[in-house]
Parts: C-alpha cells; sequence; structure tokens
C-alpha cells in the first residue's frame, strides 16, 4: 500500500520534471525559466535539509490540523446525522459555511491570531473539515436498513450500534475520504503559510517565487508530494487494520 | 453536376480572394507593430509614464499598438520575454542580475527610477536613524526574499551589525505588526505605501521618519525596462520606437504643466487610492524618477548597476559575477535623443 503510493508518486512526478526538460530543450529556454538538471541537482544539495525540515514542519501542522478535523466532523456528523431540528441545523450550517473560500478568510485570521502555529493549524483544520464532515453527514444519515431493521424490531439497537454498523458498512468510503483529506490539510497548510506564515514550506515557496528561483520550488513539491504519499499511505495501512480487526473472523465465531 | 461543382469551386476561389483583398487592406489601414509590455507591479503612480504613453497617444504616434500588463509578486516580465508573452517588461536589478546569472538573454535598455524609492518607515518619536548602528537592538521588517532583505542586510553588514544585534522580522503585506508597535522599522515603498501608512500614524498623532538607503551610500537599483537580446537583434528599430514614445511619456506625465492630465488619468486606473494621496504620490515619484532637471529620465546608471550586482555577489544570491554591463544597452536611450 505504501511502497504503491511512492511509486505512483515517483512516476508522476518524473514525467512532469521530463515534460519540464521537454519544454525547456525544445525551446532552447534559460535556467531562469526552466532549471537545467544540472542546476536543479546543484539546488537541491544546497537545500534539501532546510527544505526537508520544514516539509516536516507543515506535514506536522496538517496531520495535526487533520486528526483535529476529522475528530470535530465525525462528532458533528454523528450529531447531525439524526432527523432532528439539531441535526437539520448542523447539516445547512455546514453547507453555509463551506461557501466561504478559505483563502478569502485567511487574512483576517492571521490578523487575530499572528502568523504563528495556531492560524497555520486553523487554516489547515478548517479546508480538510468541510469535505470529511459532509461525507460523515451522509454516511452516518443513511440508514442500512436490512441491518438495523433486525435490531430495531428486537429493540436492541443503541444509538452506539446504530453508528457502528453505518460506519462499518462505509468504511471503505471513510477511509478513503480520510485519506483523500490529508492532501486538502497539507494543501490547506501550505497555502496558509504561503498567505502570511513565518515557517514551514509554504513559506520557503513563497520566498523561493520572490527570488523567481523555480528549481527551489521544485524541490519543495518533490518533499511535500513524498511527505503526502508516506502519510496517506499510513493512512490507507491504518483503515486496512482497522477494517481487519472488525472483520467477523473465518468461521463465524464473534 | 461537373457544371455545378465548377461554379462551387469559383465561388469559393472568390470569396477566398476577397478575403485576402480585404485582409490587406486591413493590415495597410493599420500599420502598427503590436507588442506587450509587462509591468513589474499593479497601475498605480509608479507606472504613470507607462500608462501616459498608451493613453496619450505616444505610442500610436511611433507607430506601436502596445498592450500593458499589470504585474505583481506572481508576475515575471523577465520570464515573459522569453516565453514570448511579452516583448518588453520592466524589471528590478535585482531580477535582471538574477536572470542573467542563470543564462536569461535579458537586455536592459533604459532605467525608470534613478532613485530607489524603497525605504523603511519608523515612529520618530520613538526612535531615530542617523546612523546604521541606530538599529541595534531594533526590531527590523524585512521581506524574506524580497530585495528589501538584500538590501538591509547590506547596510547591517556596512556597519558589522550582525544578526544578533537586530531582531530581523519576516513582513508581508499587513501592516499590523508595525501599527501594534512589534516592529520598529518596516519596509515601504516612500513614494506609494510610505504616504498611506504615514497618514495613518499622522492620523494617531504620531512622529514618522524614512530610512533612505541611499542616504547610507546603498545605491540598489530599482524599476528598468527590458527586452529580449532577440528583439533587440532582430527588430532594433521596434525597440527603439518604444524606448523614445515611452521616455517623452514619462517626461510629459512629470511635468507640471501636465499635471492635470497625469492626475485624470490615475483617476481612471487607479480607482481605490483618493486624489489628494495620488497627487502627493505623484510628486514624490517625480522625485525619484527625475530627482534633478540635469537628469534625463531612463539614464542607466551603470555605477549603481555594478554596486548591486557586488552586493548580491557578497551576499552570494549569485554564484559568480555576471559582468553586468553586458546586460546593459544604452544605445537605444542615446538615439531616443
Amino acid at each position: 500500500m505504501l511502497h504503491r503510493r511512492l511509486y505512483q508518486f515517483l512516476i508522476i512526478y518524473s514525467l512532469g520534471l521530463s515534460g519540464l526538460f521537454l519544454i525547456k530543450y525544445t525551446l532552447n529556454l534559460s535556467n531562469y525559466v526552466i532549471p537545467g538538471p544540472a542546476n536543479l541537482w546543484a539546488t537541491c544539495r544546497e537545500v534539501w535539509l532546510r527544505y526537508f525540515f520544514d516539509t516536516g514542519d507543515t506535514l506536522a501542522v496538517a496531520i495535526i490540523g487533520h486528526i483535529t478535523s476529522t475528530c470535530l466532523a465525525i462528532f458533528v456528523g454523528i450529531v447531525g446525522r439524526q432527523a432532528t431540528w439539531v441535526g437539520s441545523f448542523v447539516k445547512v450550517a455546514a453547507y453555509n459555511v463551506q461557501a466561504y473560500p478559505i483563502v478569502a478568510l485567511a487574512p483576517i485570521i492571521f490578523i487575530l491570531l499572528g502568523d504563528g502555529f495556531i492560524s497555520r493549524l486553523l487554516i489547515a483544520a478548517m479546508i480538510c473539515y468541510f469535505p470529511i464532515l459532509l461525507s460523515v453527514l451522509g454516511i452516518m444519515a443513511e440508514p442500512v436498513v436490512d441491518i438495523e431493521h433486525f435490531y430495531r424490531i428486537t429493540g436492541r439497537m443503541r444509538w452506539q450500534l446504530e453508528i457502528k454498523i453505518r460506519a462499518f458498512e462505509n468504511m471503505n468510503k471513510l477511509i478513503t475520504v480520510i485519506a483523500g483529506s490529508a492532501t486538502l490539510a497539507m494543501a490547506g497548510t501550505i497555502v496558509a503559510e504561503f498567505i502570511a506564515a513565518n515557517a514551514g514550506i509554504g513559506y520557503s515557496i513563497r520566498i523561493a517565487l520572490y527570488q523567481s528561483d523555480l528549481s527551489k520550488i521544485l524541490i519543495a513539491l518533490f518533499l511535500i508530494g513524498l511527505s503526502l504519499s508516506v502519510y496517506q499511505g499510513l493512512l490507507e495501512f491504518s483503515g486496512y487494520l482497522a477494517k481487519k480487526k472488525w472483520e467477523v473472523p473465518k468461521g463465524g465465531i464473534v | 453536376m461537373a457544371k455545378t461543382a465548377k461554379t462551387y469551386c469559383g465561388l469559393a476561389g472568390l470569396c477566398v480572394f476577397i478575403l485576402i483583398v480585404c485582409s490587406s487592406i486591413a493590415m495597410a489601414a493599420d500599420p502598427s507593430v503590436e507588442v506587450t509590455y509587462r509591468l513589474k507591479w499593479l497601475f498605480n503612480t509608479s507606472v504613470v509614464g507607462d500608462l501616459y504613453a498608451k493613453d496619450y497617444g505616444f505610442f500610436d504616434k511611433a507607430g506601436l499598438s502596445v498592450t500593458i500588463k499589470e504585474g505583481g509578486p506572481e508576475r515575471d516580465a523577465i520570464k515573459e520575454l522569453e516565453l514570448g508573452y511579452a516583448q518588453f517588461g520592466v524589471a528590478s536589478a535585482d531580477q535582471v542580475i538574477r536572470a542573467r546569472s542563470k543564462g536569461a538573454p535579458v537586455v536592459v535598455i533604459a532605467q525608470l527610477f534613478q532613485v530607489n524609492p524603497l525605504q523603511w518607515i519608523y515612529r520618530a518619536d520613538t526612535m531615530t536613524v542617523k546612523n546604521i548602528s541606530d538599529l541595534k537592538g531594533r526590531t527590523v521588517g524585512i521581506t524574506y526574499g524580497g530585495n528589501d532583505e538584500t538590501i538591509m542586510r547590506t547596510l547591517l553588514a556596512k556597519e558589522n551589525i550582525t544578526e544578533q544585534d537586530v531582531k530581523l522580522f519576516s513582513v508581508r503585506y499587513d501592516y499590523t505588526p508595525f501599527y501594534q508597535k512589534k516592529v520598529d522599522i518596516w519596509p515601504v515603498y516612500r513614494n506609494s505605501q510610505g504616504i498611506t501608512v504615514g497618514d495613518k500614524l499622522r492620523a494617531e498623532g504620531e512622529e514618522i521618519g524614512f530610512l533612505d538607503p541611499a542616504g547610507f551610500g546603498v545605491k540598489f537599483v530599482a524599476n528598468s525596462v527590458v527586452t529580449s537580446e532577440k528583439m533587440l537583434k532582430e527588430r532594433p528599430e521596434v525597440v527603439k520606437a518604444f524606448v523614445t514614445a515611452l521616455i517623452q511619456a514619462w517626461e510629459a506625465s512629470l511635468s507640471p504643466e501636465n499635471e492635470q492630465k497625469a492626475l485624470k488619468l490615475l483617476e481612471k486606473y487607479d480607482k481605490d487610492t483618493t486624489a489628494d494621496v495620488r497627487k502627493r504620490q505623484l510628486a514624490l515619484t517625480a522625485g525619484f524618477v527625475k530627482p534633478s532637471p540635469g537628469v534625463r529620465i531612463g539614464t542607466i546608471d551603470l555605477s549603481a548597476w555594478k554596486q548591486t550586482e557586488d552586493i548580491m555577489l557578497k551576499l552570494k544570491q549569485i554564484p559568480e559575477p555576471v559582468k553586468v554591463e553586458k546586460a546593459i544597452n544604452s544605445s537605444m536611450m542615446e538615439k531616443s535623443k
């Protein structure tokens, strides 16, 4: 799972880089527009360690933001699954708040909370929160009629059991959404750093952009892609383990 | 059947002929050469001469149809020249030198700002900067990666002030840390934000001062007009026409008798700035572009370019000398006289 994620990323990155080199040499462009392999290698040797730690910093914020937003989305999703007034209100609020582009809200967040860790975390969490919430709401509000019917008519249905049934029946969907939203958490953190923070790989990309240094940006993209592939691979593996643990063992004995 | 086909062929041929004739007539009626000019920043007072050339027909008279495009932090005129998206552009000296060090075939054909408008604003009632050593113990705002970082590091290095002596603060477009007094001294373009930020502080009853790097011997070249080596070699008449029209327009736009015309133009392009501020911005811009009556607008200050290269070399922003004089072509300025 993890190794598949990694080699898929390496293939995509290599294809992208080859495409850039093809354009460079076809159009005879200078290293200023598109860096050549030697230039890229020299820059890599110069900045990789610093960028590695910057990416680690960003990934750490993204993971914390991702976990926070996942927990919050599951909590709100469970509350909002009910066909009550509160449930309906939570759903409407979730849909409406999603309509605000986070890039427009980000400057306000930075003015109020400063350009440190909290602002980055909040933006990362906000960007990945809503897609998870909407999926969780969708899953939790949809009854698994065949199974739930049995527990209802026998009077053994409790809310915890209802959630367990719905979560288990939609485990693949949940894992896909949570793993997919990791990309959003990372993107959110990078956007936040790019806009106003003073740390992380997004901040380094901004500096590189000031200096029109595409080779630095390409190295940053490589490290971002690599770290994200590892994180997503680990999430998928965790989901696989969780599903395996919940599954009925062979022979049917629980 | 054969006759019908022949008739259709004849009609199609006639249509093609008419189209060719019409397009030839249209081309003869509009002989202007189309070029694109990419600015470094958004439309504001700092580009008044560029806009003046376009709106008051200087480019038209020179036989040029110029599309002026706004710049911005993500725009790079030098890259656009190389990719063929623009034929002329505005770039700062550090951009040109960095591009040359990576083999970009960019050439400087005029220097718009004789004095760099980049300065630092501070509260004069809490500090004063008569010497760079006055910055010791202060929190100094810089844009990491920007040319203000290079300039400030040069100023500090001249006085042997290290990063332990000052606290460097990473700045963005939001001035809140400066207003909140978390940062003592903040980089601004004297002719744009310098006025608006200064007004806000004065409104709060605070005195302001500016640190001008040129006053401490650091001449770091700002906006200059650039083109590609290919353009200069293959279409020198277009380059000459462009530079001539542009410099004439800048002279006209900053001339006192045309002040109202220039302000009217700025009102059209820079609606977010008030009339009073635009007027003061124009007066200050004139001082940076034409610091004295004897200075011809567009003159390339070679010594300042060499100093800029030396600074970048010392700060290891370029791996080796680029011999910046090779990137400068003053001949178009000479011919435009």
